[in-house]
């Protein structure tokens, strides 16, 4: 009986250890790497310096993309999707994805400058067209469009 | 053909609510004279999905565009191998596919030895829960995802499917995952047909093969899923903690806790309740996982988009956890349970239950944050993919250490076999001292990398060591499944952080320079006789120290019906230890060509593993003897 008792100690202590370890690691990891998930509109509405890590949801305007050779990267203005008169300048450096190209959805990760108002995106993602839905066109619908 | 699939459908439909009426009044009445009935039932049930999911494969082969769905996934041009398998490619055809399963399963149960050890009562429970299962899948193919919509006028042509999906890789990736969520509907309809017919804890033996299968398929679909991200989409990775990943890694850690705490259950007499909550959350979890993928609650990079069958499987997850949280809390006598000596083989199956367990809930945080967040972020706050791997890296890393070191426990108390656990321990310090003096220091990779090492060490020792266990096959399929994981914590524990890229836009003959290999950009050809696809391909050599590793050839492809955008198609000169991993990103007008390449260490082996793990785990199957 107190040997049972002893050993409910020793597993409600291993739960406490394990659950104190997951905590931390939980705690760290939810102060760490929380970003802000904005719309355009939404990233225009906020405080510049509470945006030093967010990612952002917009489309690629038809007009001013510049590709920058050296870097790989790209240049471009992001619209909000509900309201396309919003719009966010976007520098990306890095590989440019396949699907990039005007009217797409993009998320691109990365920090807002206060000073110019433009983005410094480090990761530029089109929405991956693995989506299995497609519009009237045939063309790839962007997700979350419930068309 | 298409309203009389609909109207069969419909009919099962009809059917299976008549039959889980009938169960469900004759196990309220304790009448178990009715189950040849419910039997025949399911006969008719599986036999009507089987005709009319031929009917759609037929169409598929044919291409006939009468059908809304052959329209949307297939084309002319399209080969036979991939049309047939677009039966799986969109949401309505995945749905019959999976019902498919879950029917066939269930026709399959009656003929298993198992079943016919089951009593009456357990039986009717048992089929009543089947029935409503099934009536959820009907309710869905013949309402909010119908795959039998009928065009009017017939198209000419179709859309054409997706090329990411033409792919071997991604062609048996949802398969794999829908059986194994179809065969988590047998353990989970048994567990509580099982408590609610008062019969204790012989089912655990009874749905342990099914349980296994559907691990192995879950499993397999998992890896193969990975496996297609790293060499279908050319980012350089197999897992990104995208939100449609992490929903089929949830029920599989849920899935993988089952499976150690019904060892416990079974060979301690312990832990009733529960194995049979967690037989029910790994199913449940499975249509959560859809739910993600399905609702476009989550914004994920390739969410499938809004689809009516959101709220649906909402009210189905939650109506099927709320139904097992009540079976497991009312109290039955036998539920007496008592706990072995923390420090002995069962306390750390506990331990590694909690753990699979903790990271399943950690996932699932993960995945919903962005919605909980809104409850009091006025934008919602998401986790990138540093999240994952800060927090639940170190949590398989350390279940990775237990893994090593539980064989030496003893059944009930202690430490079985000092020595063994000693050689262990020192193959742990041994290596990790190696693997530092060799310039891989980060700590995380190290305790995982000796982790590793440790299972494969304590896998054979343990071969050598136990008297009568190399004679036990299904011991030789538990540590066999245990030795493939190690493979994958070594390869995982190198390529993640060791993995070096680089990106370059290359003229003809220049080079780059990633990790030690030069890259030279040899030559750009173009490929245009296929009338399917347009190809460019870049011709790469690659040389270490002056000494030739071999040719890359990265392309670029544009297929027809999805002109808008180009595909990349990975190259790699596969190897054991470093693999050189290239992507063509682009190439403009002059022939200069924009490239990614990554060398990614003993990447192969997570591959290897996987396969090994999947494989060998049907060596733990177990004859059970028909009554």
């Amino acid at each position: 009986m107190t040997n049972a008792k002893n050993q409910k100690w020793v597993y409600l202590a291993a739960v406490l250890l394990v659950g104190a370890g997951v905590g931390y690691l939980l705690f760290s990891g939810l102060s760490q790497n929380s970003v802000y998930f904005l719309n355009v509109s939404e990233a225009l509405a906020m405080p510049a310096e509470k945006l030093a890590q967010a990612r952002l949801f917009g489309s690629v305007a038809g007009e001013n993309i510049v590709p920058d050779p050296a870097s790989l990267g790209v240049s471009f203005t992001a619209q909000d999707k509900d309201d396309p008169a919003k719009t966010i300048r976007v520098h990306y450096r890095g590989a440019v994805p396949d699907t990039f190209k005007a009217g797409v959805e993009v998320i691109v990760e990365g920090t807002f400058n206060p000073q110019t108002r433009e983005f410094e995106a480090s990761t530029l993602l089109t929405k991956c067209p693995s989506k299995y839905e497609k519009n009237e066109k045939g063309q790839m619908r962007p997700p979350g469009f419930n068309g | 053909m298409h309203a009389i699939c609909f109207t069969a459908l419909l009919l099962s439909m009809l059917t299976a609510v008549g039959l889980a009426a009938l169960a469900g009044i004759k196990a309220l009445k304790d009448d178990f004279g009715t189950v040849p009935l419910l039997e025949k039932g399911q006969l008719a049930l599986t036999v009507v999905v089987v005709v009319v999911s031929v009917v759609l494969v037929q169409a598929l082969a044919v291409r006939d565009f009468s059908y809304a769905y052959v329209r949307d996934y297939t084309d002319t041009f399209l080969p036979l191998f991939y049309a047939v398998t677009a039966f799986w490619a969109g949401q309505n055809g995945s749905f019959l596919f999976w019902y498919l399963c879950v029917a066939a399963m269930g026709w399959v149960m009656i003929f298993t030895p198992g079943y016919s050890r089951m009593d009456g009562r357990t039986k009717v429970f048992f089929w009543l829960f089947l029935f409503l299962v099934e009536i959820f899948f009907l309710y869905a193919l013949t309402g909010p995802s119908n795959p039998f919509l009928k065009l009017d006028p017939v198209p000419d042509e179709g859309r054409g499917l997706n090329p990411l999906l033409q792919n071997p890789g991604m062609i048996f990736h949802p398969p794999l995952l829908f059986l194994g969520y179809a065969g988590y509907t047998i353990p989970c309809c048994l567990a509580l047909a099982s408590r609610l017919s008062g019969n204790g804890r012989e089912w655990l033996d009874l749905c342990r093969n099914w349980n296994i299968v559907a691990w192995i398929f879950l499993t397999a679909g998992i890896i193969l899923g990975a496996w297609w991200s790293y060499m279908e989409l050319g980012w350089g990775g197999y897992w990104a903690w995208d939100p449609v990943e992490n929903a089929s890694l949830i029920p599989w850690l849920a899935g993988t806790a089952f499976v150690h705490t019904s060892i416990v259950g079974r060979t301690r007499k312990t832990l009733l309740r529960t194995n049979v909550f967690m037989a029910c959350l790994t199913l449940w979890l499975c249509f959560f996982a859809t739910f993600v993928v399905r609702s476009g609650l989550i914004d994920s990079l390739h969410a499938f988009g809004g689809s009516r069958m959101g709220v649906p499987l909402l009210v189905f997850m939650v109506a099927g956890f709320v139904l097992t949280l009540y079976v497991c809390l009312v109290p039955r006598k036998d539920d007496a349970s008592h706990l072995d000596e923390f420090i002995s083989r069962p306390g750390m199956l506990f331990l590694a239950s909690w753990l699979l367990l903790c990271l399943g809930g950690i996932v699932l945080l993960g995945v919903i944050w962005p919605v909980l967040s809104s409850l009091w972020s006025a934008n919602p706050v998401g986790l990138d993919a540093g999240f994952y791997n800060r927090v639940c890296l170190p949590l398989f890393a350390f279940l990775a250490l237990i893994m090593g070191l539980c064989p030496w426990f003893g059944q009930k108390s202690g430490i079985n076999d000092k020595l063994g656990l000693g050689i262990v321990l020192a193959t742990g310090i041994v290596s990790a001292a190696a693997v530092y003096s060799l310039g891989y220091t980060q700590p995380l990779a190290l305790l995982a990398t000796a982790s590793g090492l440790m299972i494969v060490v304590s896998v054979v020792a343990t071969f050598i060591r136990t008297k009568g266990l190399r004679s036990f096959r299904p011991a030789w399929g538990a540590y066999g499944v245990h030795l493939g994981v190690a493979l994958m914590v070594v390869g995982v524990a190198f390529s993640g952080p060791y993995k070096v890229e680089g990106e370059a836009l290359l003229t003809k003959g220049q080079s780059m320079n990633v990790g030690g290999y030069v890259v030279t950009f040899q030559d750009l050809r173009h490929d245009h006789d296929n009338p399917a696809m347009d190809m460019h391909e870049a011709l790469l050599t690659v040389t270490r120290d002056g000494r030739d590793v071999g040719q890359l050839t990265p392309q670029k492809r544009l297929y027809r019906n999805f002109e808008q955008s180009s595909f990349a198609e990975v190259s790699v000169i596969p190897s054991l230890g470093e693999e050189v991993y290239a992507t063509l990103l682009g190439f403009n007008e002059t022939g200069a060509v924009s490239l990614k390449v990554s060398i990614n260490p003993l990447v192969n082996w997570i591959w290897i593993g996987g396969t090994l793990s999947c494989l060998i785990a049907f060596l733990c199957w177990r004859k059970i003897e028909p009554r």
